[in-house]
């Protein structure tokens, strides 16, 4: 589905942020990366989607372009269009004729807890409400790869559960294979089949990879209580402060 | 309306009238000189007359009709010359120190000189309010495309769409979010310019009558005249912000 080998990612020709980074997607699975800030994580899924030219290594997608929807923390909703003109952008800018994208994005909408709400403009949602038009607005284009970037980082605690859960259970049903960005290590290991750690920046490397075993279909909820999750978290909380440990003592 | 609505207009009117009132009574006692302040019942009394004989009408015609078309012609000109700076940096590199020093200049005192070039007729009334709103709006459009929200254009580019799809989903209703917010300002505006053009030079306009009434040393006449333009600038005014309030609804 993804596969990246050997990345090389610098800004203009400074020191590499990220170095000789691998990593993979399994088609279905759910992928977090997790890792200090100034690791270069963001800057990774920049460069998978061609955002950046990475100075060494290389990118391999398992899918088509159009297969690829992205989510990002700052990502905006046109003001000036309806929450349903909104979803229904991407479909229309696909080809799709007006009314039927409309009469699709209006079941994203259902489908994302969001009925009635199509015809508001996003000024007139709530925080929450808009990341879910923002989902909706990808989703809608069917990905089979989502890449996503601390999407729902400045959601409230309560807010941000419940759009997590609705995430898990949509890429659960729909087989979606997703690579999540995150700084939170309790998220990750909830969702995640695998976690890589990214080390501290810069020449930032991958320093481990867990696999997570717990079921699915998953229950974010519940998966904090499988007899797995409190010793990988230790694992993960260990191995990240000792890679910031080790900066400190450099400095 | 409700009862504390109607109530505050009441104070108003209620105010309004004291003030009025009490000019009246100066005037009639001679604490005021008519002759410099004249008294409300007067400058009415001059506003029938005016309006009576149906005279005005020529005047405001000619009024409104260089206003109008100096604004219509510097917006189409002004949005022109902005969207080119903005696109095109050849363009832009030229125009916008241009421009900005024609904003810095108060663009009124080209005013004489346009009598000179076009005569006293229409054209350089029209001239006078084109170039006060030209310069307006090419800022307005300039700004309003320069300083798009780059997480839109992000977004829409992610979604698969082109340059068309971002000049009409993006481009164009931010920059016509810009113009309406500054159309207001260009409403007062074309009439500074028609009325100061028909001040300079010309037989005919609400300029003209105003210049008339000020060589024969007419305070009733003055007043009733600026009462007048205020009222006509009110209308369109209001009319403006209509327009703005249903365009930008999503606000």
């Amino acid at each position: 589905m993804l596969d990246v080998s050997d990345l090389t990612l610098s800004y203009g020709s400074g020191e590499p942020v990220l170095e000789g980074a691998d990593l993979r997607v399994e088609p279905g699975q759910f992928v977090s990366l997790v890792g200090p800030s100034g690791s270069g994580k963001s800057s990774l899924l920049r460069a998978i989607i061609g955002l950046q030219q990475p100075s060494a290594g290389k990118v391999t997608l398992g899918v088509e372009r159009p297969e690829l929807g992205m989510l990002f923390q700052d990502d905006a909703l046109l003001p000036w269009r309806t929450a349903l003109d909104n979803v229904a952008l991407g479909l229309r800018i696909r080809g799709k004729p007006r009314p039927r994208s409309r009469a699709e994005a209006e079941g994203w909408l259902g489908r994302l807890g969001l009925a009635g709400f199509g015809q508001r403009f996003p000024r007139a949602l709530s925080g929450g409400q808009r990341k879910r038009v923002a989902l909706a607005q990808v989703l809608a284009l069917e990905p089979r790869l989502l890449l996503m970037d601390e999407p729902f980082a400045s959601l409230d605690a309560i807010v941000r559960h419940r759009i997590t859960q609705d995430l898990l259970d949509l890429v659960e049903g729909k087989k979606i294979s997703v690579l999540l960005v995150t700084h939170d290590l309790e998220e990750a290991l909830v969702l995640s089949d695998v976690v890589y750690l990214l080390g501290q920046g810069p020449r930032a490397r991958i320093r481990q990879r867990y696999v997570i075993p717990i079921p699915r279909p998953r229950d974010i909820m519940k998966a904090r209580t499988n007899p797995s999750f409190a010793p990988l978290l230790e694992r993960l909380w260990h191995d990240l402060s000792a890679e910031v440990g080790m900066l400190r003592r450099a400095a | 309306m409700s009862r504390q609505r109607l109530g505050l207009a009441l104070r108003r009117f209620a105010a309004l009238a004291v003030v009025l009132g009490l000019w009246e009574a100066l005037v009639r006692f001679g604490v005021l000189n008519p002759f410099y302040m004249p008294a409300p019942s007067k400058i009415g009394e001059t506003l029938f007359a005016l309006f009576a004989d149906g005279d005005i009408w020529t005047h405001v015609e000619a009024t409104f009709g260089a206003a109008l078309l100096g604004l219509l012609l510097g917006v189409v000109v002004g949005a022109a010359l902005g969207t080119a700076a903005a696109l095109l940096p050849r363009v832009g590199e030229i125009l916008d120190p241009a421009m900005t020093v024609m904003n810095a200049v108060p663009r009124i005192i080209l005013a004489p000189l346009f009598v000179i070039w076009f005569g006293i007729g229409i054209a350089s009334k029209i001239a006078v309010t084109f170039v006060l709103i030209a310069v307006l709006f090419f800022f307005a459009v300039y700004s309003g495309i320069k300083e798009v929200d780059q997480r839109l254009v992000d977004r829409v580019r992610t979604l698969g769409g082109g340059r068309a799809v971002l000049l009409q989903e993006v481009y164009l209703p931010a920059v016509t979010a810009w113009a309406l917010s500054h159309l207001k300002i260009a409403v007062g505006f074309a009439f500074t310019g028609a009325v100061v053009g028909e001040f300079v030079a010309s037989s005919r306009g609400l300029g003209y009558l105003l210049s008339f009434a000020q060589s024969t040393y007419n305070a009733a006449l003055t007043m009733a005249l600026l009462l007048v333009i205020v009222v006509f600038v009110f209308v369109l005014f209001g009319l403006a912000a209509r327009l703005e309030k249903r365009l930008l609804r999503w606000r």
